[in-house]
């Protein structure tokens, strides 16, 4: 808590000149620094036990920023103030923000994680604008988020608040990305998917699922992979399949009875882009641009991401 | 294209025969916020009502989740929260999900989602109770299909 004060006012609870005032704080013996409009600011602490050395009970009053309550004894666990340093923020995007956000909370209502680590939207934007970058990026918060929009559609000044968490996210360093968000980026960018999924197993796997459709209800079925000038190029989810390959045969069931001509590439078949959560635009990008080659590879007219 | 705009062709040019007395229970459609709300910010097109046009082309008892749309409520594993070592915090961030399913007496949910899909399906589902059935909405259509007769 800090007390503001004039010189020529604390010279006079204190009976003294002002100058002796100004040389207590040049000399240190006051520790107390220049604030806005000519007046000085000190720690709450500091101005009590001055009161105390001069036998004096502190002024409390509407303009000092101190409540009746803090009066008594003196405050030992006097929390340091927080220093702005003045440095520009890499991670607000638009320094307006400081201003334009209201602080009034509405997206911290909407968001179904206020609270968790003791923490908010609206927080995370003042921590923003104050430049608390360092604390930002180590924070777990801005992961537990879904950025999932509720704060910001129900933002009146329109922060850019799923930006800036993406923003927050990209900022920490990679070998400390929560789970294996990162690890899917970076196999994907190695071996074409989040699960490193070798080729032939892939092609393996999807014809013999393609023969146990035509079995089961689609007569003549064969998975077409690497078809040239298939209308529908389809792109998979990696965990169906590692995990749960029959859900594929949903899509081509469908595909068969609307007699769509359709085709999955035998490389760089991944649907799913984590560079997205993960805060990494470069290897977005790079998945990207696997898929417009396979679009181009196979003189396909339409692209379907189901994920 | 996105996996609306493929369902809805097949089913208005007739491409595609729906069946719509598999599913005769209480249906709900839950709204993802990558299809709708980022969709709108991003690319200034949300898909709300596509998905609600195929989920009642197979089934006529829909129920609706209060609030939806713009104002949906996220299933709580989006962003990659799914694949994240924050288990407590995604199973709270679900309650109120769980909570709109249970009002709306819903049987099946439509996630038409991957992350939403396996959030609702194999974690909310047991975490409270919903006693639900999901499925990806492309898992609906192929169940509801009246298969064509070729060879």
């Amino acid at each position: 808590m800090m007390y503001e004060f004039k010189v020529s006012d604390l010279a006079e609870e204190f009976g003294v000149h002002r100058n002796t005032i100004r040389n207590w704080i040049n000399a240190g013996t006051l520790s107390a620094k220049e604030g806005p409009g000519r007046k000085y600011l000190m720690k709450f602490h500091d101005y009590q036990k001055l009161c105390e050395k001069f036998g004096r009970e502190p002024h409390v009053g509407p303009a000092n920023n101190v409540s009746p309550k803090a009066l008594g004894a003196l405050e030992v666990t006097d929390v340091a103030p927080m220093e702005i340093n003045g440095l520009k923020s890499q991670i607000a995007l638009d320094p307006a923000w400081a201003d334009s956000c209201m602080t009034c909370g509405t997206c911290a209502s909407a968001c179904p994680i206020s609270g968790v680590d003791g923490l908010d939207p609206r927080k995370i934007v003042r921590m923003a604008v104050l430049g608390m970058d360092e604390e930002l990026v180590a924070s777990n918060w801005p992961w537990k988020c879904t950025m999932c929009g509720k704060c910001e559609e129900s933002c009146p000044a329109n922060i850019q608040i799923i930006a800036l968490m993406r923003k927050i996210r990209g900022l920490r360093k990679r070998a400390l990305v929560p789970g294996p968000i990162h690890k899917g980026v970076s196999m994907c960018l190695e071996r074409g998917n989040n699960l490193g999924i070798p080729k032939d197993d892939f092609v393996f796997l999807c014809e013999d699922l393609g023969q146990e459709l035509a079995e089961d209800c689609c007569p003549g079925f064969k998975t077409p992979i690497d078809v040239h000038g298939a209308r529908v190029l389809v792109t998979v989810n990696s965990k169906e399949p590692f995990g749960e390959p029959d859900d594929m045969k949903w899509w081509w069931k469908i595909f068969y009875a609307a007699g769509e001509s359709f085709t999955i590439s035998s490389e760089n078949w991944e649907g799913v882009n984590w560079g997205l959560f993960s805060g990494d635009d470069e290897a977005m990008k790079t998945v990207v641009g696997r898929i417009v080659d396979n679009m181009r590879r196979l003189n396909c007219k339409v692209l379907l991401l189901p994920e | 294209m996105s996996v609306f705009d493929l369902l809805l062709e097949y089913i208005k040019e007739g491409k595609i025969q729906l069946n719509k007395e598999v599913h005769k229970m209480a249906v709900a459609y839950h709204d993802p916020c990558n299809y709708g709300r980022k969709s709108l910010k991003a690319f200034g097109q949300a898909y709300f009502e596509e998905g609600r046009e195929i989920t009642k082309a197979c089934c006529d008892d829909f129920r609706e989740l209060y609030p939806n749309r713009k104002g949906a409520y996220c299933c709580g594993a989006g962003g990659g929260a799914w694949a994240m070592p924050f288990s407590a915090e995604r199973v709270f961030y679900g309650r109120i999900k769980a909570r709109q399913i249970s009002e709306s007496g819903a049987q099946l949910v439509i996630a038409p989602c991957h992350n939403c899909r396996d959030q609702l399906m194999k974690s909310l589902n047991k975490e409270y109770d919903l006693n639900i059935e999901v499925k990806y909405i492309w898992e609906l259509v192929a169940d509801s299909l009246i298969m064509p007769n070729k060879q």
